[in-house]
Order: C-alpha cells, then sequence, then structure tokens
C-alpha cells in the first residue's frame, strides 16, 4: 500500500484542485487503494459544493443602490461651479499642500522639464486672487499701460494682455505672482456674472520646448495651460473644460498676433 | 494647434468594480454573519478602494485586490471594537450574536444548506473566511495568503481546521437533526 506521498495539504488541494498533475497523479492512485481517504475526499468534495450552493444565493440578491453609489469616483466634478467661497477654499487646500512640500517636489519636477507644476501653482493663485473681492490684482485695468508695461520690466521679456471681450470677459487688472525661480504675471478677467479668469505667463528655462494645451483639474479650478517659445501660459476658471478651452484658443490667437506684430515702443 | 490631453486621475474600471459587488457582498456577509453590517463593510471597501486607486495595477485581479482591502477594513474595525470593549471576541462563540443566516432562511430549500450555514457561524471568522476563498472563491492559495498576508502555510492550517471542524459541527448538530449525505 503506497500511502507516503498523502499528506494532509495534498488532499486539500487536490480537493481543491490546486494541485500539480503530478502529486494529483498520486493521490488519484492512493484513493484507488485506500477506501477510508477516499470517503475523506468524497466528504470534502460535498462539503465544498454545498458550501457554494449555500454562498451562492448572496449573488443573486439585488445589490442595494447605496452600494452602487459607491462603485463611482467619489470625486465627480461636482465643484466646477465656482463661487468664490469654493476657490477660497481651494486655495486654502492647495496652501496646506504648498506647506508640506510642493514646492520643493514641483521644483524637482520642474528641472525634468515637466510642465504640470506649473499648472498647479496656477491653479493655486487663481484660486487665491480671483476670490479676492477687493484686491484681486495690483493695478487696475484702468491702467493697462503702465501694468503691462510693469510686468514686461520684471518679467523680463514682452508680456501682452489678451483681449477677452470677444468671449465676455473684460480685463480687471494685474499682479505679480511669486514662482518658484522666476515671477509670474497674472492677467485677471472678469464676465457680466463676475465669473473671474486668470492667464499667468512665465518665463520657463530654455529647451523646455513646447507642449500642446494640456488640461489639469485642480481643485475645483480647471487650468488649459501649454508652451509656446520658452514661455509658460495658464489659463485657469472654474468654468467648464469646454468653455475655457475656446477661450484658450482665443488667447493663443492673440498672442501669437501680438508676437507677429512689431513690439511696442512703450516698453522699458 | 493640437488637441488638448487629459491628465485626469487613474481611475479604478468602473464596470469591473460594480460586477465585484456580488462576491464583496458573499465575503462581507461570511465575515460578519449580518446582511446589513455586511453592506456597511462593502460600502467602506469600496470607498478605501477609490482612495488607494493608485495602488491598484491596471490589469491585475480587481477582485483580490479588493478582498484584500475589505479584510484589512474588517480587522481594523475589528480591533477598534475590541479596544472599547474587552470582552468582545467573534470566535467559535454558538451565541455570537454577530452571527446569523447569510440569508434569510426561506430562500433556502434544502435542510442540509441551512444546517450547513448555522454551523458556518460556529467557526472563527478566520476559518469561515478561508473556506469562503478557498471553497466557494475557488482562488489559489498563494493568493489567499496574498489577501489575508499569511504564509501559505497558515492558509492551508487554517482550511483543514476549518473542514475538520465543520464536518464534525455537521455531523453533530446541537438539534439531534442528523443530516445524511
Amino acid at each position: 500500500m503506497k500511502r507516503v506521498e498523502t499528506s494532509e495539504a495534498d488532499v486539500h488541494a487536490y480537493v481543491d484542485g490546486r494541485l500539480s498533475a503530478a502529486r494529483a497523479a498520486g493521490i488519484d492512485e492512493a484513493l484507488a487503494n485506500d477506501p477510508e481517504l477516499a470517503a475523506q475526499v468524497a466528504a470534502m468534495r460535498a462539503q465544498n459544493a454545498a458550501l457554494r450552493d449555500a454562498f451562492d444565493l448572496v449573488l443573486a440578491e439585488p445589490i442595494p443602490e447605496r452600494l452602487l453609489a459607491a462603485a463611482v469616483p467619489p470625486h465627480p466634478r461636482a465643484q466646477r461651479s465656482g463661487s468664490l467661497l469654493q476657490a477660497a477654499i481651494a486655495a486654502a487646500t492647495l496652501i496646506v499642500g504648498i506647506g508640506l512640500g510642493w514646492f520643493a517636489r514641483d521644483a524637482l519636477i520642474e528641472h525634468e522639464g515637466t510642465p504640470t507644476s506649473f499648472a498647479r501653482q496656477a491653479a493655486f493663485a487663481h484660486a487665491l486672487y480671483a476670490s479676492d473681492i477687493n484686491r484681486p490684482v495690483e493695478i487696475w485695468a484702468a491702467e493697462e499701460k503702465r501694468l503691462v508695461n510693469w510686468l514686461t520690466k520684471r518679467l523680463g521679456f514682452q508680456v501682452h494682455a489678451p483681449d477677452l471681450s470677444s468671449v465676455g470677459y473684460a480685463l480687471v487688472g494685474g499682479r505679480l505672482v511669486a514662482g518658484n525661480e522666476k515671477p509670474t504675471a497674472l492677467f485677471m478677467y472678469e464676465n457680466a456674472d463676475k465669473q473671474r479668469m486668470s492667464l499667468q505667463v512665465r518665463k520657463h528655462p530654455p529647451g523646455t520646448g513646447e507642449t500642446a494645451f494640456r488640461y489639469a483639474h485642480e481643485n475645483g479650478v480647471g487650468v488649459f495651460y501649454w508652451i509656446d517659445d520658452a514661455c509658460g501660459y495658464a489659463l485657469s476658471g472654474n468654468v467648464d473644460r469646454g468653455q475655457l478651452l475656446k477661450i484658450a484658443h482665443v488667447v493663443y490667437g492673440q498672442l501669437a498676433a501680438a508676437e507677429a506684430a512689431p513690439p511696442p515702443s512703450a516698453a522699458k | 494647434m493640437t488637441p488638448p490631453t487629459s491628465n485626469d486621475d487613474p481611475g479604478l474600471p468602473q464596470p469591473d468594480l460594480v460586477a465585484a459587488i456580488p462576491r464583496l457582498r458573499r465575503y462581507a456577509r461570511v465575515l460578519t454573519g449580518e446582511a446589513s453590517r455586511a453592506d456597511d463593510l462593502v460600502q467602506d471597501t469600496l470607498a478605501r478602494g477609490w482612495e488607494k486607486r493608485r495602488m491598484w495595477r491596471t490589469g491585475s485581479d480587481l477582485r483580490a485586490w479588493l478582498f484584500t482591502i475589505m479584510h484589512n477594513v474588517y480587522v481594523n474595525q475589528l480591533a477598534l471594537v475590541r479596544r472599547e470593549s474587552a470582552n468582545v471576541s467573534i470566535d467559535a462563540d454558538p451565541t455570537n450574536p454577530a452571527w446569523q443566516l447569510p440569508v434569510r432562511a426561506n430562500q433556502i430549500d434544502r435542510v442540509e444548506v441551512l444546517e450547513l450555514m448555522q454551523q458556518m457561524g460556529r467557526l472563527s471568522a478566520d476559518q469561515r473566511e478561508v473556506l469562503l476563498l478557498a471553497a466557494v472563491e475557488e482562488l489559489r492559495y498563494e493568493e489567499i495568503a496574498g489577501i489575508l498576508s499569511i504564509p501559505v502555510g497558515t492558509v492551508m492550517s487554517r482550511l483543514s481546521r476549518a473542514r475538520n471542524n465543520l464536518r464534525q459541527l455537521v455531523a453533530e448538530p446541537p438539534s439531534g437533526l442528523r443530516v445524511v449525505k
């Protein structure tokens, strides 16, 4: 009688169909010679079948609504309709993020030439300043020429404030925003519904190359950003992606036209 | 101008997630032994899954991944309950109020199935769990070891004890009603 290889572990694995073919053959042989073992295996198989019969009943039950809801991603773009309060909350959240070391991380990423950190900072700056009712900008649109000259001087290259009246946005003004290494210019726009949008511009290190329009959604703020001729642009707003893209196209077109035109003599 | 590219969050495959719910409910039912507590556990598991979605490797077995999360959520919740009241035991207590029939009795048309379920409640949660994963879900022992974070040898010894205990319990029902196989 050969009962050498039939360890208890092997018998369980055999019953569960988890034994290698070679060892299963050994059990087959043992079963033929050992009625006691054969009965044991049969009982275990019957137990498996009974358990499946019993617990398969649960599978057939209708799924409760709350569980179907829990299978949906928890962050639908629900915060999109931007209120100033939401923007302020987003700003506060981002400040915490930065406090926890986002700045250090962003600086590292930036050296690798990834512009995503720019989008995050742009969303942060937008959330912070767009929610400021009284002082969203340092220089108001009434002094647009002074604003553009000042930002051009601080950034070290010619900047332009696009005219977004064709899409219903008027220039509110602009400000300088601290960047990682280089300052960023921020132009704030507002529509008739007091919805604000900001365009941020900064110099990127040479060799960053150009990028396609990219979209990021950071804490309730949508951002389209792109790099063109070593300048990074980020258009941020609490509007839906399609609307933001439409405006981004207008901005891009205007900036391209301004680049083609001779530089205004006012910049000094 | 090239069309914008999206860099949205990596998600979990939602159809697969929904498809996994019945099995999660069954596992939860075997753990908690009670329908509404089980569904609470499933809900917590799904929420945790979304939190940890970056940890899921695309293409890997979503069910096994969710089972792992469920096991951990359950163990953590149990530890919390135990801390709050020192005398809570889930192990092999026939009067354990936590364990009820996992399905309504009138759904069960075979007396041995009904009995088997009652006897399952007398096993420890550890043993019930291994039995479910091996015999009902038919997972490989290595997968079970991964889900429960225990060595394969422990899976096998638990499985062996669970089967023997269950067989004995079924063979000697307290009611005196014998099940003839």
